[in-house]
């Protein structure tokens, strides 16, 4: 009996030991242990480990564990472990995910960190987007623009020249885009169906208003929304997008390899200008970027912004290292010099000079397009407000719906307004 | 596998004969011997681990989770109380009214025709195929795989526009078109995976045939009944304990849909929520949105829904269901 009874005492003390050995991060040997979280394509991965090597060699205290997700996954994902009282270190925000987690109290005030992360040489134009109620907890990893991504190859295969972006509309737009996908038949299209929040956002400033206002609230009106709706519809209508059945499918698919654009199969697609190499090493060819369309005689309405945003969490146990990591993601060219524009064009002004040769024809290309979008640029667009994380699922729903026919434009943009509005209240 | 302790126990060399665990406790005297009391605590020793777990991974939770649905609680920051608030907002709920339209459509086309098929196919494996073994685990299979994200990003490929069905429609001439991505279609192909996954109640359906004594049938076939009549007056009202067992564990399990839904919509419930069950939905308020007060609550209402089927289907088991003798 005696060998049973200490095997009844051992194995529960062993399950109840493994369970609680799990959060140990201190290691041995006194090195720390960091979760980094980031998202994004394989890419980006490997560039980051490269970059994280890199660190690790500077710093023999320190170990970084990369923690990341597709783009689709990651916040759902990020939500439950911090939930779970279990986040990763240091967190990659975007859009108004950073306000909703700041203002949440998830986030750290960098001011604690303040000597650690150095950000004399990031403008405050670009701290700003950063700071919530006057403190910052997130510093935007680098400049972005959104651009219209344009295929040489495919206008090449239906005849057609790129066209001069300082001078053209959506009416234009939509002439080349139905020639493309005429010429092309049943090998692709003009372009991707270009309806998400960021396209929203871009028709509101085009028409004299915002996505969102400078008090947060929503500023784009259900008439300008129902015109873009109505305009999506004539494109599809005319062979410049897809059906709304591959739409959908393209929609759920975010890896540059699964896009139109990306296979050679379409023209043009709205994009962010820091995915321009990804898209590249995809579809093999020199893609362009263009400023995007206008209206006749209207502003033109693009703006910089921040690509993504490093946050620290309130709740890490070694802030301060994460802070050197934050630091030297930011301010050493030896960072960037991995991951070079693929987190935007870094905002350290030295660190921009200190790449600029290394960089492919590609990323030049797209600093090129970025310096020529700062003159076209109008004012910065206010921060997103909390609660409007929401708006691009919104979008993307009742895009679905207008381009199944299930509803009219005006119906949905009625919905739209709100919906967003549910959402923005506090 | 599951003698090894015991066998090992009562076979151990030099064990003395009185310690031998055969002598059963005395009935009826409420004393137990010293030995046995010795046993009883080592059990509850080895039941301490599973029962530690039951409370803090289950119960616990379950109880957090009714409390919570009566907060506001984002996660992020400690909940706080709201009363009733999160129940009366489903009234008004559209995305949820969406979400409960869904659900019954899949739960009540889906399980009768999964149950359909499958005893169709137990009642042809019965009659004697050869390789019998064979064809149970083939038609098995799937209900082991149905519920994978593997299986559902499989189903994703073979409805989408360039997918093997639609490649299988153009050898015949006809122009398919994405199944997976048209808002009309989309359920229905989630339909066909949880039909397809029919293996489980068949099996299950296979050994209730066996239990039906062959007299029954010899005997009907004396008074001059024919196949069909066999079935209906001696196959089917003998089967129905078993038929009713599939029903209820089958509309259970398909209020619970999760992953495929999920994996077939890439979490969105689209196109257009045509894909929005109510457990996709809870998720993405839950976790989507922030609002765990509201998930915890649209939870416990999906608890209720089930336990209403469930209750209703015991109920009616007493007009249709015939335990033997």
């Amino acid at each position: 009996m005696r060998p049973l009874r200490s095997l009844a005492l051992v194995v529960p003390a062993a399950m109840l030991l493994a369970a609680c050995g799990g959060d140990d991060t201190t290691g041995d040997g006194g090195v720390v242990e960091l979760r980094y979280a980031f998202w994004g394509s394989d890419d980006r991965a490997q560039t980051t480990q490269e970059m994280i090597d890199a660190f690790e060699a500077e710093n023999p205290d320190i170990r970084v564990e990369v923690d990341y997700a597709d783009f689709g996954a990651y916040f759902d994902k990020l939500a439950t472990s911090v939930a779970a009282g279990d986040a990763p270190d240091i967190m990659t925000m975007g859009g108004a995910y950073h306000s909703e987690y700041a203002g949440r109290g998830a986030l750290l005030d960098l001011a604690e960190v303040g000597d650690i992360i150095r950000t004399d040489e990031i403008s405050e134009d670009v701290l700003a987007h950063g700071t919530i109620d006057g403190s910052l907890y997130a510093i935007p990893t680098g400049v972005n623009g959104y651009a219209m991504v344009a295929n040489p190859a495919v206008f090449a295969q239906a005849g057609l020249e790129i066209p001069d972006d300082t001078t053209w509309t959506w009416d234009d737009f939509a002439q080349l885009c139905t020639q493309i996908g005429t010429a092309l038949g049943d090998d692709g299209y003009g372009a991707q169906d270009l309806t998400n929040h960021n396209t929203l956002s871009l028709w509101a400033r085009q028409h004299g208003e915002q996505l969102y206002g400078e008090d947060g609230e929503l500023d784009l009106s259900a008439e300008t929304l129902a015109e873009w709706w109505q305009f999506a519809l004539e494109l599809r209508d005319s062979g410049c997008t897809p059906p709304a059945t591959l739409s959908e499918e393209l929609a759920s698919q975010s890896a540059p390899e699964q896009t139109l654009i990306g296979t050679n199969a379409g023209g043009m697609s709205l994009i962010w200008s820091n995915v321009l190499e990804a898209l590249s090493t995809a579809s093999g060819e020199q893609l362009r970027l263009l400023i995007p369309p206008g209206v006749e005689g209207g502003d033109p309405g693009s703006w910089l912004g921040p690509s993504m945003y490093y946050t620290i969490s309130a709740r890490s146990e070694h802030t301060e290292e994460a802070a050197r990591l934050v630091d030297f993601m930011l301010n050493e060219p030896a960072a960037a010099e991995s991951f070079l524009t693929d987190r935007g064009l870094p905002v350290n002004t030295d660190v921009r000079e200190a790449i600029m040769d290394q960089l492919t024809p590609v990323q030049q290309a797209e600093a090129e397009y970025l310096n020529r979008l700062e003159e076209a640029a109008g004012a910065p667009v206010p921060p997103a407000p909390v609660g409007s994380t929401e708006t691009a699922g919104i979008v993307t729903r009742l895009n679905s719906e207008v381009l199944f026919d299930r509803t009219t434009p005006q119906d949905a943009a009625g919905r739209f307004v709100s919906e967003v509005e549910a959402a923005l209240r506090p | 596998m599951t003698t090894v302790p015991t066998s090992s126990r009562d076979q151990a060399p030099g064990e003395p004969p009185p310690e031998a665990p055969e002598q059963p406790p005395e009935p009826g005297r409420g004393r137990r011997s010293p030995l046995a009391k010795r046993e009883g605590r080592v059990a509850y020793l080895f039941l301490a681990p599973w029962f530690i777990g039951m409370v803090v991974v289950t119960i616990g939770p379950i109880l957090a989770s009714l409390y919570l649905s009566f907060t506001e609680y984002s996660l992020l920051q400690p909940p706080e109380w709201l009363g009733l608030e999160n129940y009366r907002r489903m009234l008004e709920d559209e995305r949820l009214h969406t979400a409960l339209r869904v659900t019954f459509t899949y739960v009540l086309v889906s399980v009768p025709l999964q149950l359909a098929l499958a005893l169709a196919l137990a009642f042809f494996l019965d009659r004697g195929v050869r390789g019998l073994s064979v064809y149970r685990s083939v038609y098995y299979l799937p209900s082991l795989l149905g519920g994978s994200v593997a299986i559902a990003i499989l189903w994703r490929q073979i409805f989408g526009t360039e997918g093997l069905i639609n490649q299988l429609l153009g050898l015949v001439g006809i122009e398919g078109q994405g199944w997976v991505s048209h808002p009309d279609h989309a359920l229905s192909t989630l339909i066909v995976l949880n039909v397809w996954t029919f293996g489980a109640p068949m099996v299950i359906f296979l050994a209730g045939l066996r239990q039906i004594p062959a007299m029954y049938y010899e005997a009907a076939e004396v008074d001059g009944a024919g196949g069909f009549t066999k079935f209906w007056r001696i196959t089917v009202p003998l089967l129905t304990p078993i038929i009713f067992f599939n029903l209820v564990l089958q509309i259970i399990g398909s209020f619970q849909t999760f992953t495929q839904a999920f994996i077939v919509s890439g979490g969105t419930g689209g196109p257009a929520d045509s894909t929005l069950f109510y457990t996709l939905y809870t998720y993405q308020r839950g976790f989507g949105s922030f609002e765990m007060g509201y998930a915890s609550a649209l939870a416990w209402v999906l608890l209720i829904i089930i336990a209403g089927f469930t209750a209703v289907n015991f109920l009616a088991a007493k007009r249709w269901v015939h335990y033997g003798d």
